[in-house]
């Protein structure tokens, strides 16, 4: 769970539209707050892994440890991590951890045993406002944006989804977000990027790169007579 | 406590940080980068250089195979040794995925580590007496393998710098050239250790045509170079003061190809070469450690200001 303070300087929340949304708090101390300085806010956002439909962690492995399971969460089985880290250095969205206790890769498997045995999720279950939401992911899209309107009509005009649908960088996330700020005010990033999208481009430039140094070498090892 | 609490400024959120978590890669990857490009670099350079022009550079290019097998056990023990789970190494060929760049790797490693081994197993039993050393059918099955190991030394080679420009941390991901800065270098790297290899052994016409191609490789470096720095400066200036960008652009040219270009132009004895030789590794290595240092780096201007 992600746990934001955000009180502004000027006693108001900072919108997503906001032209400057780090010009919070940061002039404002507790003792200004605990009497009376200024209203404010604090959001919470479930950390979770965002089980991507084409998930930069799961390409990257080289072992073939990371799966889509039979729930199309990305999972870790951890009788098969070698703890290589490429998983860590491919998500954008910096949710896998290597333990320094086993040295394997770790994160959240969206509650797979508990799954198998029908049930929900444990912080979906534990979650005491219902803030945290667990189910058929075209159900979900459809109660998040009646949400989204329905906040809008009560002034939260702020509001809005992040990852329930894809973009022209990035494929739409099984776990997704209904926010009132911008996205890294909540650890996430803008413009989520698939880094595969560079792959071909990235290849091509080294075989490019090469051969021309081996031309290059010919060239001058001909011209001595070599 | 309560008067630290009460001065305390509340942060704003998380969009002071960066969203990726840093591998846990350091020091030893920074050494496996560059010994996979000494490996490969020797390699693929002496392999090209046999092949087209083996009257010259056949002799030379027997005596660097060893040396390249070296390398490449040295560089595969470190890339064994970085994981979390060194025990579980092997589980890097239970498949096959070239979408990964690091399986792609592990296989083109793998697979370049077969003839390089019969190429120096062969050499070896030819010195030892153990097969006879003219033997046109021995011959041909070293020549057949310089020639298979070319592709996956050039995929070992290929696949490191992709690694870390298709990743999502701070530097790495801006990184397009960085392959293609990778390639040349390599290939710079290992006409070096064929130039400090014929001069060892006394190959004098190889040593003398080698300098040539080394003084033009060690220039041709500086345009790769200068275009993966024109994609990391942006990162860089938000991570380090202008001063110690530019002290690190004036060291690494200086010390990694000025100097090493004006030892090879001027002498072409054994301690002149390996002078330049030495400038040449330390350069490269330090390039890559910096390179390799950009998302820590990153991570900790974040939380307490440029480094």
């Amino acid at each position: 769970m992600k746990f934001i303070e955000q009180f502004a300087a000027n006693g108001r929340p900072s919108g997503h539209n906001a032209t400057d949304p780090t010009a919070t708090s940061r002039e404002l101390t507790l003792d200004r707050l605990l009497n009376g300085g200024g209203a404010g806010r604090w959001l919470m956002m479930s950390d979770v892994c965002k089980h991507c439909v084409a998930a930069p962690c799961q390409h990257a492995c080289p072992t073939g440890a990371i799966v889509y399971n039979e729930f199309a969460n990305v999972y870790i089985q951890r009788d098969i991590c070698n703890g290589c880290s490429y998983c860590i250095a491919a998500c954008p969205f910096g949710v896998i951890t290597r333990s320094d206790f086993d040295g394997h890769s770790h994160k959240c498997t969206l509650c797979y045993d508990r799954q198998k045995d029908g049930l929900i999720p444990a912080c979906a279950k534990a979650c005491p406002t219902a803030s945290i939401q667990f189910g058929p992911i075209d159900e979900l899209r459809e109660r998040a944006r009646k949400r989204v309107k329905e906040l809008h009509t009560h002034g939260v005009t702020g509001a809005y989804l992040y990852g329930d649908e894809p973009t022209e960088t990035y494929t739409e996330l099984h776990s997704f977000y209904l926010l009132v700020d911008s996205p890294a005010t909540y650890g996430l990033p803008e413009a989520p990027f698939n880094p595969w999208l560079h792959m071909l481009g990235d290849y091509g430039r080294t075989i490019a790169s090469a051969l021309a140094t081996i031309v290059a070498i010919l060239a001058v090892l001909f011209f001595q007579g070599g | 406590m309560q008067g630290h609490d009460q001065t305390r400024a509340i942060q704003p959120g998380y969009s002071t940080q960066d969203v990726t978590k840093v591998p846990g890669w350091h020091g030893l990857v920074a050494w496996d980068l560059l010994f996979n490009n000494l490996t490969t670099g020797l390699f693929l350079f002496a392999a090209v250089g046999e092949l087209a022009s083996p009257a010259l550079l056949g002799p030379v290019a027997r005596a660097a195979y060893p040396v390249a097998l070296f390398l490449l056990l040295t560089d595969l023990m470190m890339l064994v040794l970085d994981l979390g789970d060194p025990l579980r190494f092997h589980h890097m060929l239970r498949v096959f995925k070239p979408s990964s760049p690091m399986s792609l790797g592990t296989w083109s490693l793998t697979i370049y580590s077969l003839p390089l081994t019969l190429i120096v197993a062969i050499e070896a039993a030819q010195a030892l007496g153990l097969v006879p050393s003219g033997s046109i059918a021995l011959e041909w099955v070293r020549m057949s393998a310089v020639v298979f190991g070319l592709l996956p030394a050039f995929g070992s080679l290929a696949y490191k710098g992709v690694l870390f420009s298709t990743s999502s941390q701070p530097g790495w991901k801006d990184a397009r050239w960085l392959g293609g800065w990778m390639a040349n270098s390599a290939l710079m790297l290992g006409c070096a250790e064929l130039l400090a290899v014929s001069v060892l052994t006394g190959h004098a016409p190889a040593a003398a045509a080698l300098r040539t191609v080394a003084a033009m490789l060690l220039l041709l470096n500086l345009i790769p170079t200068g275009l993966l720095f024109l994609e990391l400066r942006e990162t860089l200036s938000r991570i380090y003061r202008d001063q110690q960008v530019h002290l690190a652009v004036v060291l690494s040219v200086v010390g990694g190809t000025l100097i090493p270009l004006i030892l090879l132009l001027v002498g072409d004895g054994v301690p002149w070469i390996l002078g330049a030789l030495l400038f040449i590794l330390a350069g490269n290595l330090a390039i890559r450690s910096l390179f390799l240092k950009i998302p820590h780096a990153s991570h900790e201007s974040r939380s307490g200001g440029k480094a």
